[in-house]
Formats: structure tokens, C-alpha cells, sequence
């Protein structure tokens, strides 16, 4: 196999797909990444079993062949190359020759019939959805994934395809964030799947603001094409848990925040909260809240913040890290912010169909 | 009574026990709503003195409440059971199988003292055979049953401070069990921990020889006399209970002198209560007597609005009225009524049902009614007819045996068929005391058991008067 690209190809198609390599791996194989010359295109593919990426880059070909190199050292190597062409050459017993300018590189590799293959996917439902929207669903939801390994059901994102709208859920059990998205599918493709953490996080690097990208869901896993990019992985199995039981009933009172104002408050204010009564409080009079924390033999912060409030007084406290996240990844100028009462979750909403179920802390 | 030991498998009646005596603490710490959503759907069905199994109806819920109310579930478990316990959790359909992976660890997991536990679970159990819906919001309050209300609120808001004993009184179905309870859970929710015991007195009874028999009547006593609250229901059947009125005796003394609040009701006022000792009769009028009377039609029209927004049935106002002014007695026949109107309705796709087809539906209850809407009057005409003496005469003083046995029955009969009190009786029949239509009563009990004449004549009367 023999052929040359230039180095800002060959670094940007091994950035997409290194960071699915494992650093401890059990399996050499899995640390190295898959290259297959064919036509005028090199095919780069990494995996760890549980997630795979491959993509595509252009390069000229002059012997078209495959092998497979450790994916971290290659990519150390071309970042630090001079900005020009690099020619890799591999020999039979995978050994490649890299040359750019005047610096030479051997190293050795293993060979391509070593490295697990992708799932195939066969009987197949497939969707075609917006990356932008796609996108932005999963950075509304992906923060409230659980990181408890004991409920593995729980450590992914819940993608529900039902009546022409795909849903979005992530809970860890205080808070849920759910989106919907409208997309057309015929009745027979409905279906639950739960793609985990890993997967979402990559395919959150990977979804640009253009173009669709198109699902493929298998029997325990799915695949999700990109342009020339393809991300395949395996499925949480388990049932999610049924999210509609937690969203609350009507709210009593709703106020409207700036969303920016709102969170810069509660992040100075959460300066002041501590590991053990790692809460905020929100006090509510007449068109003002008071954002309080306070913690004994440390000391204390409060801001208030005009809005537009004419509902019962009250307070609410919640743990200063779940109202913040929202804040963070929504885009939107003014969120909602719907309450019951002192002991009922709160909920967070915007213009789209979006919304945030945070559970309250106890004031003692 | 004989109580379960935890070891033994505790059958299902004292699981659910032990939980709604949990879920009764878990409720005043939550919103409704929250308990509603994740604690009426759930069930105890394993309990020994590790851990404890809860039965919900799928996945959410155990992780939402492990996530959010696992430290309040085992806060309000150690505190009806006497000590920690690990909670587990297992979906309805699969129990016993497929137990949920993990078993979350208590707080603090100290192996339970068995003396501790003992002690507090009576508490919990007595206090508990309360119903929860019998709360004060519950009880709709109108002219008739405003005292009765008033003063089991002051009583709810000091315990042993105000009215001390408190004794309530009214008839069948007028509310006193429902005050009773509600006395019950407002001490309870208020003070964490205090001691509430409800019992009717007949259990009391049964208790009583129970513990005579097996030999526990250090531990009966102990119950009773160690109570910050005690209520006792129905307490006119401690009548000719010689013995057991001894001990409901010493029982009221310790609790009246270690200032804890009595509570009871009967219903006739104490002094009516035929074979109880005096002592007791007079110890029962020493604090507040209030009485509960039959209510008039706005507050039977309020009651029934108020049972229907609960059942969340929506009945016409006309319906609502024609019940409220057909069934005038009793509130627990108000409620069948209205109970059976509302299913009527919902089987019948919400068509609202005629006048007619009410009427045929309630046949019997409003039979029923019409037996107790007989009036002195009635029963005075009826009688004066029958024996052929002047209608006059049921009022005057003149007693010659002629005018004097026939007034007597009158007065029998009216103490049976109406629900007027002894003095209104006696007022009815020319200002006569209390003690004189309880005489005549007693008489004429006497000779019908007798005599043969007097019993045909009076069963006549009565099946004349209620046809």
C-alpha cells in the first residue's frame, strides 16, 4: 500500500476518528487504526468494540492496500509534521515508512485481517434527520446522562421514534432533560433505542450545521452516516425507564429569566454552596428573586435578580450544578422556569419543544 | 390482641399495615402530588428485620424514588418499625423473581433491637386503623355539627390542654368516627412520634379478655396507659362490661391525671348510657360534651358536593337537591345514595338519570328514610286513635291507667321511631322530664316482655306507623 495526502487531510480524518481508541486495551489491535487505500480515497477506522468511527479522506493512491497502525503515535506524528504532502508506504509485514519533507518514520503495524470488523446491518430502520438539530437535541440533553455504572440503563441517551416525532431523554434520577423532534417515518419503524454516553459524545463532535444524517437501526445497535463518516455502536439493551411518570403537572407559577443574567447569578452565588449542602436557594417575592447559598463556618452569597414575578412568595432550593447545566447548553435568550410549590420539581422550558425536570433540594 | 412477630411471615394484612403506617410519614413529609405519583401505587410485600421489599409498577420508579426519597423512605421506616432497614424493589408482575439488581444499604444499618420494636409497632398499628380520608378538610362543617367540629379542633390543636376528656355524641352516620379519626391524624402529623391510639370500645373489650385470657395484662396496660392520644369509639358498648369498665376506669384515670387527652364518643350523651357505672358517667361530663345532630338540607347539599367533587363525578343540581331532601338523617346513607346515583350515571355513559329512575334505583333507602321521618305527632295521633283516648290527653297532666299507658307507649314508640332526644320527648308530651319518658320506656319494655296483649298492641302501633 502506498500513497500520499496532505497533512491537514490526514490529521483532521485521524482526529475524527482517535478518540474512539482506548488508551488501556487489553487487545493491541483496538489501539490502532484501520487504513484502506482504495480509488482516491484512504478510509481511516478506529473501534473499541462497543463504538466505532470511520471516515473517509482523499489522497492519491498509488497502491491501494490496507494495514493497521497505532492510532495515537500516527496522529502525534503528523500534528507535528511540516505543513506539506506526507507519503506513507507500508510493506508487507505492516511495517510503514512515512515521509514528509525531510523527516522519515517507521513503524510498525498489525495486519488489517486482525482488526474487528464494523456491524453489518441488515433489516435495518433507517431515519434522516437534520444534523443541526440533531446536534443542538443532543447538547440540550446529553448533561443529564447518568454516570452511575450501576444503572447502565440510564448511561446513555433514549432515542424514541413514536408518531412522527423522535424524542431525546436523559435522566440520572434528579433531573430529566427531554427534547422532541419532529421527523417522518412511517408507523412500522417505530422504536425505542438507548444509544450510550460514548457513542453521543462522538457523535456530538461529529454532527456539523449542514446536511442530514442518517440513522440505521439494527438488532442491538445502530449506525449513523455523516457525510462520508459512519459512527456504529452498540445499544444499551434494558427498557428506559418510563420518563412520562416524572414530569409534573401544571405549574403554579412561571417566570421568565435571561437566560445569561440567570446563570452568571446562580454560578456566583454557587461559589458559596459546599460539597454537603451543595444547594441554592431561590427566593421568590415580588418581581425579584433572591439567589442565596450558604454554608456554616464558610459564609454566605446573595444577588438578586428583577423579574417579572407576581406569584406567591416562596422559596426553592436545588442543587446549584442541575440548574446550571441547562443554562449552559440552551441557545436561547429566555428560558422558563414553571414551579408548584417548595417540594415539587421544578421545570425548565424554552420556545421549542424542550424541558428540564430538575427535583427540588430539601430546605431543612 | 395477639401481635405478630416479624420473624414469622407476616402475612399480607400486617404488610400493608406497616405500610400505610410508613406511607402515613412519608405523606406529611411530601407534596401530594409527589406522594400520589410515587407512593400510591406501591406495596410492601417483604418485611423482615433487614430489609424491605417494595412492589412499584416499573423501573421509574424505583429509580426515581432511590434518587430522591430513599433517605425519606428510610427515615419514615425506622420510625414505624423501630429501626433501619435496606430497601429493595421489585416490579408488580415480577415479585419474588427477578428482584431489582441492587439493594440499596440504610444510612446507618444497626441490627434491630427486638424490645424497641415491640414497643413502638402498637403504637403505629392502633394509631393506623384509622382511615386517612377521615381528615378535617374532609368534614363538612354546617350549623348542626359546628360545635362537635370546633371543639375537635381545639382539642387537635392542644392536645390535653383544652377539653379534657372530650365526649361526642350523635347518631348513626353524623360524623363521629370521621371526627374521631381526624382528631387522630392531625395529632399525628403535628407531633412526629406521639402516641395516637384509636380503638373502638368493643375491641377494647376483646383486647381486654384477650389479655386476661394469655395472661398480658401488664402489656394491655401498658398499651393504653402509655398513650398521649386515646380515642375511643362507640364507647356505649362498654355498657354491662362490668369488668372491662373497671379497667377502661383505671385506664382513663392514669391518662386524665398524666394530663394525656381522652377522647370519645357514643351515641347518646353519657348519662343516657343505660349500665355504666356512675363513676364513669360522671368522669365522661367532667371535660366538653358536644353533640352532633342530624344536618339540615344546605349542609346535606354541601356534603353531597363535596363527596361528588371527590369522586370526581359531576351530578346535576336537581339530582343533589332531591337527594339532600329525601335522606335527612344520616350522612353515611347520603353518601350510598349519592354513590350509587354516581354509578348509575357512569354506566350510563353520563346520561343523567330521571327523577323516576332515581327513585326506583334508591328504593329501599328512601324506604328506609321515610320509616324515620315519623314525627312525635304522628305517633301521638296514631296512638290516641288506637286506644281511643283525646289527642289532648298525650299532653296533660291527667294520668289515670287509661290515659297513662297509652301516653307511655307513645312515648316508647317515639323513642324508638324518631331520633329525638329524651327531653324532646318529653317536652312533645307536655313538658314532661327526661327521666319520665325514660321511665315510660323502660316500662313498657317491661311489659311487653311480659305480656303477650302489650307486645301485639305496640308492634301494631310500630308496623302501622312505619308502613
Amino acid at each position: 500500500m502506498k500513497f500520499s495526502v496532505s497533512k491537514e487531510k490526514l490529521l483532521a480524518g485521524l482526529q475524527t476518528v482517535q478518540n474512539v481508541v482506548s488508551t488501556r486495551t487489553t487487545l493491541p489491535i483496538l489501539s490502532n487504526v484501520l487504513l484502506q487505500a482504495d480509488g482516491d480515497q484512504v478510509r481511516l477506522t478506529t473501534t473499541d468494540l462497543d463504538v466505532g468511527v470511520s471516515g473517509a479522506i482523499t489522497a492519491q493512491i498509488e497502491k491501494p492496500g490496507a494495514t493497521t497502525l497505532p492510532a495515537r503515535r500516527l496522529a502525534n506524528i503528523v500534528r507535528e509534521l511540516p505543513a506539506a504532502e506526507i507519503q506513507i508506504e507500508v510493506d508487507s509485514k505492516n511495517v510503514a515508512s512515512i515521509r514528509c519533507g525531510q523527516s522519515f518514520f517507521k513503524i510498525l503495524g498489525l495486519p488489517e485481517e486482525e482488526f474487528p470488523p464494523l456491524p453489518k446491518f441488515d433489516d435495518t430502520r433507517t431515519f434522516t434527520i437534520s444534523q443541526q438539530l440533531l446536534r443542538d437535541a443532543l447538547k440540550k440533553t446529553s448533561y443529564a446522562i447518568s454516570t452511575d455504572e450501576t444503572r447502565y440503563v440510564l448511561n446513555g441517551i433514549l432515542f424514541s421514534f413514536k408518531e412522527n416525532k423522535l424524542t431525546l431523554v436523559a435522566t440520572d434520577g434528579r433531573r430529566l432533560a427531554l427534547v422532541d423532534l419532529e421527523i417522518e417515518f412511517p408507523r412500522s419503524q417505530e422504536v425505542d433505542i438507548i444509544v450510550p454516553t460514548k457513542a453521543v459524545t462522538e457523535l456530538g463532535r461529529l454532527l456539523g450545521d449542514e446536511g442530514d444524517v442518517r440513522l440505521s437501526v439494527g438488532e442491538n445497535q445502530v449506525a449513523f452516516q455523516i457525510g462520508d463518516t459512519l459512527l456504529a455502536s452498540k445499544l444499551i439493551e434494558g427498557n428506559y425507564p418510563n420518563y412520562r411518570q416524572v414530569i409534573p403537572g401544571e405549574a403554579k407559577e412561571r417566570v421568565t429569566l435571561e437566560r445569561e443574567l440567570f446563570f452568571n447569578a446562580v454560578h456566583r452565588v454557587s461559589l458559596l454552596s459546599s460539597e454537603k449542602s451543595n444547594s441554592v436557594k431561590l427566593i421568590f417575592t415580588k418581581n425579584n428573586i433572591e439567589i442565596a447559598a450558604n454554608t456554616p463556618d464558610v459564609g454566605e452569597a446573595r444577588e438578586s435578580l428583577a423579574v417579572a414575578y407576581k406569584g406567591r412568595e416562596f422559596s426553592i432550593a436545588f442543587n446549584p450544578e442541575f440548574l446550571q447545566a441547562p443554562l449552559r447548553a440552551l441557545p436561547n435568550d429566555e428560558v422558563y422556569l414553571d414551579l408548584i410549590d417548595e417540594m415539587s420539581p421544578g421545570v425548565i422550558k424554552i420556545q421549542s419543544p424542550f424541558l428540564y425536570v430538575l427535583m427540588p433540594m430539601r430546605i431543612s | 390482641m395477639p401481635s405478630p412477630t416479624v420473624d414469622k411471615l407476616l402475612n399480607s394484612a400486617d404488610l400493608k399495615t406497616h405500610w400505610s403506617s410508613i406511607s402515613a410519614r412519608l405523606k406529611s413529609e411530601v407534596s401530594v402530588d409527589t406522594y400520589e405519583r410515587w407512593f400510591r401505587n406501591t406495596e410492601l410485600v417483604e418485611l423482615d428485620h433487614e430489609q424491605m421489599t417494595l412492589c412499584v409498577p416499573n423501573n421509574i420508579y424505583q429509580l426515581w424514588i432511590e434518587s430522591n426519597y430513599l433517605g425519606l423512605l428510610q427515615s419514615s421506616a425506622m420510625l414505624a418499625l423501630g429501626s433501619a432497614r435496606a430497601v429493595k424493589f421489585v416490579f408488580s408482575g415480577e415479585q419474588n423473581h427477578e428482584a431489582a439488581e441492587k439493594p440499596m444499604l440504610p444510612v446507618g444499618k444497626a441490627p434491630a433491637p427486638v424490645t424497641e420494636e415491640l414497643d413502638a409497632r402498637p403504637a403505629t398499628i392502633v394509631a393506623n386503623g384509622m382511615n386517612p380520608r377521615n381528615s378535617f378538610d374532609a368534614f363538612v362543617v354546617g350549623p348542626n355539627n359546628q360545635f362537635a367540629q370546633a371543639a375537635c379542633k381545639a382539642v387537635s390543636d392542644a392536645p390535653a390542654k383544652t377539653y379534657n376528656p372530650l365526649f361526642i355524641y350523635g347518631g348513626v352516620g353524623l360524623g363521629k368516627t370521621h371526627l374521631m379519626h381526624a382528631i387522630g391524624h392531625a395529632i399525628f402529623g403535628k407531633k412526629k412520634g406521639a402516641k395516637v391510639v384509636y380503638i373502638t370500645s368493643e375491641a377494647f373489650t376483646n383486647e381486654f379478655i384477650d389479655a386476661i385470657q394469655n395472661n398480658t395484662l401488664i402489656k394491655f396496660r401498658k398499651r393504653y396507659r402509655q398513650a398521649d392520644v386515646l380515642l375511643i369509639d362507640d364507647i356505649q358498648f362498654l355498657a354491662d362490661k362490668g369488668r372491662t369498665q373497671e379497667e377502661f376506669f383505671h385506664t382513663f384515670n392514669t391518662l386524665f391525671d398524666g394530663h394525656k387527652q381522652i377522647v370519645l364518643s357514643s351515641d347518646r350523651p353519657p348519662s343516657e348510657i343505660a349500665n355504666l357505672e356512675t363513676r364513669l358517667v360522671s368522669r365522661f361530663e367532667w371535660g366538653l360534651t358536644a353533640e352532633l345532630q342530624a344536618p339540615d338540607t344546605e349542609t346535606r347539599v354541601a356534603i353531597l358536593r363535596k363527596k361528588a367533587q371527590a369522586m370526581d363525578v359531576r351530578i346535576d343540581t336537581e339530582i343533589i337537591q332531591f337527594l339532600a331532601e329525601r335522606i335527612r338523617t344520616n350522612v353515611r346513607r347520603l353518601e350510598g345514595a349519592l354513590m350509587r346515583v354516581a354509578s348509575y350515571v357512569s354506566l350510563s355513559d353520563g346520561r343523567a338519570p330521571s327523577r323516576e329512575k332515581i327513585e326506583h334505583l334508591l328504593k329501599d333507602i328512601l324506604h328506609e328514610e321515610a320509616r324515620r321521618a315519623i314525627t312525635i305527632d304522628q305517633i301521638q295521633r296514631r296512638v290516641a286513635e288506637h286506644f281511643d283516648v283525646r289527642l289532648a290527653d298525650m299532653t296533660s297532666k291527667r294520668r289515670p291507667a287509661n290515659i297513662a299507658f297509652p301516653r307511655q307507649i307513645a312515648m316508647y314508640l317515639a323513642r324508638e321511631l324518631t331520633k329525638t332526644s329524651l327531653s324532646e320527648i318529653g317536652d312533645a308530651f307536655g313538658g314532661r322530664d327526661h327521666g319520665t319518658v325514660l321511665h315510660a320506656h323502660r316500662l313498657v319494655k317491661e311489659r311487653m316482655s311480659k305480656d303477650e296483649k302489650t307486645r301485639q298492641v305496640v308492634s301494631f302501633l310500630d308496623t302501622q306507623l312505619t308502613r
